[in-house]
């Protein structure tokens, strides 16, 4: 299993003392009372990559909120979104964008398909029981990708090049990244506020025996939870293939942010992903550029430690799903 | 009265006695000791270390081994913990740092990588405790704590950062090789030196579960608020039993450092590393003593032949291995250990059917 670890990589090492604790932080000091135009740039990658963030973990804190199951699948499933857009637009020659919905379909049918065979029936189980077999669904898709598509790192062949906003360099594959991003935040809340099964789905994640009780099909909500999860996480990892190469192991990261970010917003909470995935997306971009090799991402642990210590129900916590 | 009546009977009779665990315990150690030669012997031109090799035995007992340790906190006290890495990893890197960049024994080096994990597992402990995070919130938690020393490890340069150690040779520490070295020049002895850390942990948790600090443990992992209620000082006991179970832990990273030749942040501290460590013990059955021990030798052997079988097709192995784990929490959510009282139970409904209907 010590190649699921792959997107780790070589640090330059530094020298020891405090400096380079202090150092960073004092720089970062600087540039903010220079007005450096450098930062206006970080904040412009920290929302376009924290858009995509928080995507990423709204099927993830949906079923989470909803069931109650911790889906250790969700990572590949970002990765199965990110092959079905480069298989339709390199097979097919449809256009990536188009890709996306379809990436959105294959993902619900698949979520539907796991959650019946692996998670319904042992939805009543210890949760350690899910969460080992979520894992188990994980090594079975990711290896199944390996297999058919080689473990090769793939690209969707898409040049959309960038623009110049007041100084501000923009990728456009990252900007239309996170307008989809918003979009489907705002779809699937309106989805969840204003239509029927978004209030049944609702109703359940508050209270399973209630749902039950005023005739709410609890079994169908909850393989219909799952694989809208699954159809986000289509939309999510499509999203990122239209920017960011990938290989069947790329999921993992996002996983791991995932959750942080799912933590910190709170459980089941839209706002909540959103605004933990800014987070995420603004330590790791800013931290990227003043601290060394990976130390934002222990910010990034602390900052999720501290939010379960404190406040575990998250920033947005007890706000509907 | 039926000849397997009559057994069953004799078994119980001998179950009762006050020696039972002493012969238990005894015939299976003397099992596990004997493995290396049964899996030699030549069964009709087969012979069984065709398929299970003196390594892949080793990687079982080291598993079971931590699953065993993972079982005295997650099994007893109902905390699942989703972190061990963080205990294995902490126990490795001690063992190594010391060694490697200090020149001092490994066994020193072991026994301070156990009080460390000991204390970090306090830390996370009395963290989580005292905020009363619980289920998942506990289990992310604990795994945060995991990652977060993989990042640390990872942008440390005094740790050799990504890289990792490298194990030294004995003489760079001044010991020959052998047990006060830590280190042997084939798999045989490294074999019956994990067989005998399995004995001190299956050991310690077999009195922990036979005295009052195990009546606790369970007690809490029933109902926590009852316990607390009748007197258990829950706090207490629930570090207890992190503390026990991460210094073991970190013992069994010290052995991995010390039997593979490299260690490094994504070995050692990989994320997956934390439910290898703790995933004998949930397939064989949380919370029992046998549980860690039959999981490991089901659930190690069957990833590494799968992985020698199908070594033309990279990848397969896994994904046997993937409908492996998901085939067993459905069908045998309690456990492999569970087994036979299910089969027993099974066994007198059929009889007591067949009584009605006479």
């Amino acid at each position: 299993m010590g190649h699921l670890v792959t997107s780790v990589a070589p640090l330059p090492l530094q020298g020891g003392g405090l400096g380079r604790f202090i150092d960073p932080f004092v720089q970062f000091l600087t540039d903010i009372t220079n007005l450096e135009p450098v930062l206006l740039q970080l904040l412009a990658f920290g929302l376009l990559l924290g858009g995509v963030y928080a995507l990423t973990a709204l099927g993830l804190t949906m079923i989470f909120g909803v069931m109650d199951v911790i889906n250790f699948a969700h990572g590949v499933f970002l990765v199965v979104g990110m092959y079905s857009v480069w298989l339709v637009s390199e097979m097919a020659g449809i256009s990536p964008f188009l890709g996306i919905p379809i990436a959105a379909a294959v993902l619900f049918v698949l979520g539907v398909v796991v959650h019946v065979l692996t998670v319904e029936p042992i939805i009543e189980a210890p949760q350690q029981n899910q969460l080992i077999a979520t894992l188990g669904v994980l090594f079975i898709i990711q290896s199944a990708i390996e297999i058919v598509f080689t473990p090769d790192p793939q690209q969707v062949e898409l040049s959309l090049g960038s623009i110049q906003v007041g100084g501000v360099f923009i990728p456009l594959g990252q900007f239309y990244a996170l307008v989809i991003a918003l979009g489907t935040m705002l779809a699937v809340r309106a989805f969840l506020n204003r239509t029927d099964l978004g209030r049944k789905i609702r109703g359940t994640a508050d209270n399973r025996d209630g749902a039950r009780y005023v005739g709410i099909n609890v079994r169908r909500i909850n393989y219909l939870t799952f694989g809208i999860g699954a159809a986000l996480a289509g939309v999510a990892g499509g999203s990122i293939a239209l920017f960011q190469r990938f290989d069947p192991f790329t999921g993992e990261t996002y996983l791991i942010n995932a959750f942080v970010i799912v933590i910190l917003g709170g459980l089941g909470s839209f706002p909540g992903a959103f605004v933990g995935g800014l987070i995420v997306g603004m330590i790791q971009v800013f931290g990227g550029y003043y601290l060394p090799g990976t130390t934002a991402q222990v910010l990034i642990f602390l900052l999720f430690i501290g939010t379960l210590l404190v406040k575990p129900e998250g920033l947005f916590g007890g706000a509907e799903a | 009265m039926s000849a397997i009546e009559t057994v069953r009977d004799r078994y119980r009779t001998f179950d009762d006695q006050r020696y039972a665990p002493l012969v238990k315990g005894v015939g299976l150690f003397g099992l596990l000791a004997a493995l290396p030669t049964i899996i030699e012997i030549d069964v009709a031109g087969m012979e069984l270390a065709a398929l299970l090799s003196l390594k892949v035995l080793i990687l079982t007992v080291i598993y079971a081994y931590t699953a065993q340790a993972w079982n005295i906190m997650s099994g007893y006290t109902g905390q699942f913990s989703f972190g061990h890495a963080a205990f294995f990893g902490i126990g490795a890197y001690a063992t190594q740092a010391l060694v490697v960049d200090a020149a001092v024994n490994p066994w020193i080096g072991m026994l301070v990588g156990g009080v460390l994990a000991g204390a970090y597992g306090l830390i996370i402990g009395a963290l989580s405790f005292r905020f009363k995070l619980q289920g998942h919130y506990f289990a992310l938690a604990t795994l945060a704590f995991a990652e977060l020393l993989r990042f640390v490890v990872t942008n440390m340069s005094e740790l050799r950062g990504a890289n990792g150690y490298f194990k030294a040779f004995p003489r760079d520490y001044g010991a020959e090789y052998g047990l006060v070295a830590f280190q042997f020049q084939n798999d045989l002895p490294y074999y019956y030196l994990i067989v005998g850390f399995l004995l001190v942990v299956t050991l310690v948790s077999w009195l922990i579960k036979n005295s009052w600090v195990g009546l606790y443990f369970f007690a809490i992992r029933e109902d926590e608020r009852a316990a607390a209620s009748v007197g258990v000082p829950s706090f207490r006991y629930k570090l207890i039993g992190v503390a026990v179970s991460a210094f073991f832990t970190a013992l069994g990273g010290a052995y991995w450092s010390m039997y593979f030749n490299t260690i490094r942040p994504d070995t050692v501290f990989a994320l997956f590393k934390n439910v290898e460590l703790l995933l004998p013990a949930v397939v064989g059955g949380p919370g029992t003593l046998l549980g860690p021990i039959v999981g490991s030798f089901i659930v190690t052997p069957v990833s590494e032949i799968a992985r020698t079988t199908f070594s033309d097709i990279n990848g397969l192995d896994r994904i046997i291995y993937g409908a492996f784990l998901v085939a067993i929490v459905i069908y045998s959510p309690r456990g492999v250990v569970s087994w036979p009282s299910q089969a027993r139970a099974l066994w007198e409904r059929v009889r007591g059917d067949e009584e009605v209907s006479e």
